[in-house]
């Protein structure tokens, strides 16, 4: 009834782990280091587009290979993953409204 | 009959035809048992939740003209006393949550090989990250209450050059967008909340472990749904920290 692994399929699942924890640390020490250093330098828009896209790559191996979704079946994946979407016209619609108040409340 | 009074134990019975409450381990649809798919839903429904605020967040952060360099506002280390080290505090405590996640996938895979001793002992290590984050946690808030940061009042505001400062009262600062407290003890309080029921629960998953009841039971599901909470409380603390510490 459980799934019993093969001595091969465990020693895969370990490496497999260990890899996604190296991702994760190197991931997060490259963007703590980058706003330290080149935070100050270079435009906010250049950073934060690297800090979100660098979030969004640590949040695929937390869910992909801690969680394992990877290995789920494709329709499951997008049970979950198409409800996100509203994620997208969430953000794009509250960042615009949030910014316009800013231009009524600070005129130039 | 013998046969299924063996397969029998307290929490386990199989006198009623299918379907089961999916702690068997019985498949269901999509190939996924019943009990690790309404784990995931509910994430999906935290996942909006938590959403909700960070979006909150954006946008009246976006609506202030000024708002407070988080290098300048989370820059203190314990036991360092009035040390500059900007982000290193949080580094340490992201590490510590994505180490104890680690610990977690090792007991569910354990788990898979019926290794009763290996699931204990990841989980305590799991359980260890849970308590220190929780620690540090603690320690940052009780140091920015100490500095005067509240849910309605925030003392770090902008000198005339818009450089974050603390208010002093010989410096010429007024304070900064009240929203700040109430966003950020809000926020990574939910997440605290969260990551202090994951602890609570891992707790409860060991104990369970120790005493041997997934053993009799036959397979280790409960770990896994019990590591699913524990991973997305480290996939929410990745937007945290990227919302209040990186951007």
């Amino acid at each position: 009834m459980s799934s019993h692994l093969s001595e091969e399929q465990y020693q895969s699942g370990v490496k497999a782990v260990w890899r996604a924890t190296a991702i994760l640390s190197v991931v997060t020490v490259v963007e703590v280091a980058v706003a330290l250093i080149l935070g100050p330098h270079l435009p906010k828009l250049i950073m934060n587009t690297f800090y979100v896209l660098a979030s969004l790559a640590k949040a695929f191996f937390i869910v992909g290979e801690f969680m394992h979704l990877k290995y789920e079946k494709r329709a499951f994946m997008l049970s979950l993953g198409v409800p996100l979407v509203f994620l997208i016209w969430a953000i794009i619609a509250f960042a615009t409204e949030g910014h316009y108040w800013n231009i009524l409340n600070h005129p130039k | 009959m013998s046969e299924v009074l063996e397969i029998q134990d307290e929490h386990h019975v199989d006198l009623l035809p299918t379907p089961d409450n999916g702690e068997g381990g019985e498949k269901t649809a999509m190939n996924i048992s019943y009990g690790k798919t309404m784990m995931w839903y509910f994430l999906l429904s935290d996942a909006f939740t938590f959403s909700a605020f960070l979006i909150a967040y954006a946008a009246t952060r976006l609506a202030q003209a000024w708002w407070p360099n988080p290098n300048l506002v989370f820059k203190s280390f314990p036991g360092l006393g009035h040390t500059n080290a900007p982000l290193a505090f949080v580094s340490v405590m992201t590490f510590i949550l994505i180490l104890s996640s680690v610990a977690v996938v090792r007991a569910v895979q354990e788990g898979h090989r019926m290794n009763q001793k290996g699931v204990m002992l990841w989980m305590i290590g799991g359980i260890v990250g849970g308590a220190m984050f929780l620690g540090c946690q603690a320690w940052e808030w009780t140091h920015l209450i100490g500095e005067g940061l509240r849910p309605f009042y925030n003392p770090f505001g902008p000198d005339a050059n818009g450089i974050t400062h603390l208010v002093e009262e010989h410096m010429a600062v007024s304070p900064g967008p009240i929203a700040f407290g109430a966003l950020f003890f809000g926020i990574t309080g939910f997440h605290g909340f969260h990551v202090f029921t994951g602890v609570c629960i891992n707790i409860w998953a060991f104990i369970a472990t120790a005493n041997g009841t997934f053993q009799r039971r036959g397979h280790y599901e409960m770990i896994e749904k019990v590591g699913l909470y524990w991973h997305f409380v480290d996939l929410v603390w990745v937007f945290v920290f990227l919302a209040f510490y990186l951007m």
